[in-house]
């Protein structure tokens, strides 16, 4: 905050990666050694992204299914099992083998190259997280065939994702799928937490010269925060999944309830963790927006401590909102009172954050392309998921709708509307760096048009079962409710949604052989990611960069008027 | 072109960071605590709310050998951290044997107490909620001991084979820290377990 | 990572090599990493995963630390660099016209942090005395108060009476202690941040205006959240509690820091964010000197 005002550099230099990019041919076999042996942060980061995105099109076919059976009533597309593993399988997937891998990924790759250091604090740490996490995903989907498994069903965890006791204890759950379930999260919560390690210590000690914590790009204190955020709230679920496993294991009582056990014990500390957990999900997407969104409006981020300030402020008080989640379980009114005005005391931060990016764009010259709109498309849903959420932190309004389709909506509003729509942005922002090769703009039209008349469709319609009275985890319904066509129209925004997902995952890989060369810079950025040719080498930068300023590109672009003279 | 910005030699001679093995073990320190708090909360929570016996004040004696034990290897791992950055290496490997001695007892006691509980008074992780929540939270962090364990060994055998330097000291330090966070864990463990429960 | 790349001289299209030194691949990570998977998942499967996973683990933690110790593997990778002069990529730079101050700009001065904690620790303190009178004479108790506003930390609470709420109540006092600290604290802190914004009479504005806002607003939203709660508040005196929390809490502040108002700097650059594109050419640096 108070760093000495630094004279305004006379000749402003730079300095040319000029070696020369010759590459050995390799057969088929030593490129998949060297993917296995990286400790490279920037091909760790592609194989986080790559695999949460293989465990993304499995978790959409789930929805899909899940879509399928509910679009008329009484249908018999799955039974209640299967129904139930589908949307156990499928929220657990998107949350542990989607969404944090996905933003790990993007984490691993981008926070390095933007605080100008060659890798990871702890390089071999960070190899072992990824894998540990990616193993977990596998084993969790060995489940569907593996160990006592049914014929057809499998023994996949079918708990949903919260797994409430005492369901989840042996006598309720017979057979392994809870255990499948426990042991896969316990291994993928190693991995995060070893990857939160990583990232803390990397944005702390790795800084290049002069990348003081107040010159980091936002990105980098996001991800140091949501890497706190990980330290304190992904442990609990460690804990608490170890003490169910002692119970199922052991004999142990924690959750049973025969022997004095508690079953709400359980619930908080699930939302111990659950709720952090929204926010280390949705910080990420904030962060992308913080670096996006100035680019694509040709100013710098407005308000950057405020910004700042703001990140820590959600991360704080959402430790504190859990038992929001519990309304329903019963608590005293004050405990009512506490958490309602807690969860609201949420909206201050987050709407700071809204202007500030809406005060970015003011008075910018906007450029609407791919990467701005989906920016564009998040910071309206995000206000809209937002306001749902106040509505559903007032407990009396709470307990009519809990479990609701309602609730299903403005979770789906968070997670899709706002975190899914900024990883779409992130992809057309970063894929050329990443790979060297543009993204079809044209493709990226059609892909973020599709997506927001089929995210509407499903989601805005969404809550008005959930206001009628649909409660959420029922694989089929009366046809006398009224719940049809508004159901149909669902499964019709999530065809139309995949159809969009089609196109994206299409235009990932044709871009990749035949996209336009991106060279360095594409999107004339200002952070230090784009001073690499692109991919970047291993070794990211020849000679340690130093920073002036918060946009070291701008004043390198504009030594007329640089940044750096106003710090 | 790719071009990195190259502005402000002289700061380059300046830059100081702090490093990255006591920010990454001040990190694990974190999220431990975290785990130990769920225990914690489970233990205080589940205290006395028992349907059937024993109860703790019927079979826990307070280990007062083992506790002293532990607390003060914290201070000897002080002086054998202090002695290294001295590169006074005898003594350094003096005091770390002490350290590694003391915890090894305290570990000694905690499996003369489970072996008591076990065999005189069928105390068992399934016996009753006291059963599972001690269990647990004396094993989390016996754990713990032994891992700290293990690792002081591991320094133990290179510094007596002489391959322990002074350079070495800010990792002897990083391993300090992770001990005396396992103290100070026992500190609250020994108070709620042994104190306020019985 | 360290870099033994030598000092560049100031000479362009000068080419000069050097190394990188960047941590060496292994397989030691995926392996300890399979080692660790397939001890867990063993408990889902048979002894001999376990075994596996055991001697993996061991086998490839052994590798590991040779990995590290006594020195970090590294590989070097020769580069090659030149320095150049950058030309502005564009001529110039569109700018908003905004009078008098330039972009860019933090606060000059702030209140110290240690002002804002003084601040509401005072607050804190002296807004009892309004609240504890109306408790003693009310309901002739002193705890009253406190167990209203910390009746979250007592279980089975579910709508207490009066009668009840006269007693004291461990979990109750923790928890109001827990919640009176910490909103005092955050709310001078922010008293610390917000008040150098205030154009005059900080005391005025942040003493009594805010504190009546948010009384207002809490009033409000109580009544949906918990009207029960709001029925056994006495809005008068809370009222004046919040008062006096204010003006205490903001003489303090201003009274530990001396800075100057900055009241001819726009609101923006008052609130401590940056305006950047605001244009002009006479920054608060200059005036300053």
């Amino acid at each position: 905050m108070d760093a000495p005002s630094t004279p305004i550099p006379s000749g402003i230099e730079g300095a040319l990666d000029v070696t020369p990019q010759t590459r050995p041919r390799a057969t088929y076999l030593e490129v998949l050694h060297d993917w296995i042996v990286t400790v490279d942060h920037k091909k760790i980061g592609l194989l986080y992204i790559g695999f949460a995105l293989i465990f993304m099109v499995v978790a959409g076919l789930e929805a899909m299914a899940i879509r399928i059976q509910l679009a008329v009533p009484h249908n018999s597309f799955l039974d209640a099992r299967s129904y139930n593993r589908m949307f156990t399988m499928h929220g657990t997937t998107m949350v542990f083998l989607v969404g944090m891998p996905i933003l790990f990924g993007f984490g691993n790759y981008l926070v390095p190259l933007m605080i100008g250091a060659r890798d990871m604090a702890f390089p071999r740490l960070n190899a072992f997280s990824f894998w540990v996490s990616a193993f977990a995903g596998i084993f969790l989907y060995f489940s569907f065939i593996g160990g006592l498994g049914l014929a057809g069903a499998g023994t996949a965890p079918d708990i949903a994702w919260f797994a409430y006791a005492p369901l989840t204890e042996r006598p309720f759950s017979p057979g392994h799928n809870v255990d499948y379930w426990a042991l896969a999260l316990l291994a993928s919560g190693i991995g995060s937490i070893g990857t939160a390690i990583n990232i803390l210590a990397t944005v702390f000690c790795m800084r290049c010269p002069g990348m003081t914590l107040s010159r980091i790009p936002l990105l980098a204190w996001i991800y140091a925060t949501v890497s706190f955020l990980v330290l304190v709230a992904v442990s609990p679920l460690t804990a608490a999944q170890v003490m169910l496993l002692i119970d199922r294991y052991l004999g142990g009582h924690f959750f049973d309830t025969q022997a004095g056990g508690s079953a709400i014990l359980w619930a908080h500390f699930f939302w111990i963790f659950g709720h952090p957990e929204v926010y280390v999900l949705v910080l990420p997407a904030f962060g992308f927006a913080n670096e996006i969104i100035p680019v694509f409006s040709r100013k710098a981020i407005f308000g950057y401590p405020a910004m700042v300030a703001a990140t820590v402020g959600i991360a704080f008080i959402s430790l504190g909102v859990w038992a929001h989640h519990m309304f329903t379980i019963g608590m005293t009114s004050f405990g009512n009172t506490f958490f309602t005005l807690s969860t609201m005391l949420v909206s201050i931060p987050t709407g700071i954050k809204t202007f500030n990016w809406l005060a970015t764009m003011w008075g910018g010259k906007l450029r609407f392309a791919t990467p701005m709109l989906f920016s564009v498309g998040f910071l309206f849903q995000w206000v809209i998921a937002g306001l749902t959420g106040i509505m559903l932190s007032v407990s009396p309004w709470n307990w009519q709708l809990h479990n609701s389709y309602f609730v299903v909506a403005h979770f789906h509003y968070v997670l899709v509307g706002a975190i899914l729509f900024m990883i779409f942005a992130a992809f057309y922002y970063w894929y050329p760096k990443m790979t060297g090769r543009m993204l079809s703009e044209r493709l990226g039209k059609w892909h973020f048009w599709l997506m927001i008349v089929g995210f509407h469709l499903t989601f805005d319609v969404m809550h008005i079962p959930g206001l009628l009275g649909m409660p959420r985890q029922i694989y089929t319904y009366e046809p006398d409710r009224g719940w049809t066509l508004l159901n149909q129209i669902v499964t019709f925004g999530a065809v139309i949604q995949a159809v969009a997902m089609a196109i994206f995952v299409y235009n990932l890989v044709h871009s990749y052989f035949a996209g336009k060369a991106a060279g360095p810079d594409p999107w004339d950025a200002w952070t230090l990611e784009w001073s690499t040719p692109s991919p970047p080498p291993a070794y990211n930068f020849p000679v340690d960069p130093v920073v002036a300023s918060r946009r070291p590109l701008w004043d390198l672009k504009h030594p007329e008027d640089p940044d750096s003279a106003f710090e | 072109m790719s071009t990195i910005p190259l502005q402000h030699e002289s700061l380059a001679a300046t830059w100081r960071l702090p490093s990255r093995g006591r920010i990454g073990m001040a990190s694990l320190i974190v999220a431990e605590s975290a785990i130990f708090t769920i225990f914690v909360v489970a233990y205080i929570y589940y205290m006395g709310r028992d349907v059937s016996g024993p109860k703790p004040h019927d079979v826990l004696e307070v280990p007062v050998f083992g506790t002293i034990c532990l607390l003060s290897s914290s201070f000897f791992i002080w002086l054998a951290e202090h002695a290294i950055a001295h590169g006074n290496m005898r003594s350094f490997r003096i005091w770390w044997a002490i350290t590694f001695l003391l915890g090894a007892i305290f570990l000694g006691t905690t499996a003369q107490e489970w072996h008591k509980l076990i065999t005189v008074d069928h105390l068992t992780v399934s016996t009753n909620l006291f059963g599972t929540t001690y269990y647990s939270l004396v094993g989390l962090h016996a754990t713990h001991v032994a891992v700290g364990l293990i690792l002081l060994l591991t320094v133990l055998l290179f510094a007596l084979a002489g391959k322990v330097q002074t350079r070495h000291s800010e990792r002897v330090q990083v391993l300090a820290l992770y001990w005396h966070f396992v103290d100070a864990v026992w500190v609250v463990v020994f108070t709620l377990v042994y104190l306020v429960s019985r | 990572m360290n870099d033994t790349h030598t000092s560049p001289p100031h000479h362009s299209h000068e080419i000069h090599t050097g190394t990188v030194h960047l941590p060496a691949p292994t397989a030691w990570p995926i392996l300890l990493a399979l080692g660790v998977m397939l001890l867990v998942g063993s408990l889902v499967m048979s002894l001999w995963i376990a075994a596996l996973g055991a001697f993996l683990l061991v086998v490839s933690a052994v590798g590991w630390f040779r990995e590290v110790l006594p020195h970090e593997k590294h590989v070097d990778v020769p580069v090659q660099h030149e320095i150049a002069e950058i030309e502005p990529s564009r001529a110039g730079v569109a700018r908003i016209e905004v009078d008098e101050t330039h972009r860019a700009q933090l606060p000059l001065e702030t209140f110290p942090i240690s002002a804002g904690i003084k601040g509401g620790i005072a607050g804190g303190i002296v807004m009892l005395i309004p609240a504890e009178i109306y408790g003693l004479l009310r309901y002739h108790s002193l705890w009253y108060v406190v167990n209203l506003l910390g009746g979250a930390g007592v279980a089975g609470w579910a709508n207490p009476t009066p009668e009840q709420l006269t007693h004291f109540r461990l979990g109750a006092f923790i928890t109001a202690n827990i919640i009176q600290g910490a909103t005092t604290l955050l709310v001078g802190v922010l008293y610390g941040a917000l008040l150098p914004v205030w154009p005059r009479r900080p005391i005025l504005l942040g003493g009594i205006v805010a504190p009546v806002l948010w009384t207002g607003l809490l009033h409000n939203v109580l009544g949906i959240v918990n009207p029960y709660l709001q029925q056994n508040i006495d809005w008068w005196s809370f009222a004046a509690s919040q008062v006096v929390f204010g003006v205490v809490a903001g003489y303090v502040v201003s009274r530990t820091g001396n800075l100057r108002r900055l009241h001819q700097a726009p609101l923006a650059i008052r609130l401590g964010v940056e305006s950047p594109g605001l244009a002009g050419h006479k920054t608060e640096e200059d005036d300053r000197q």
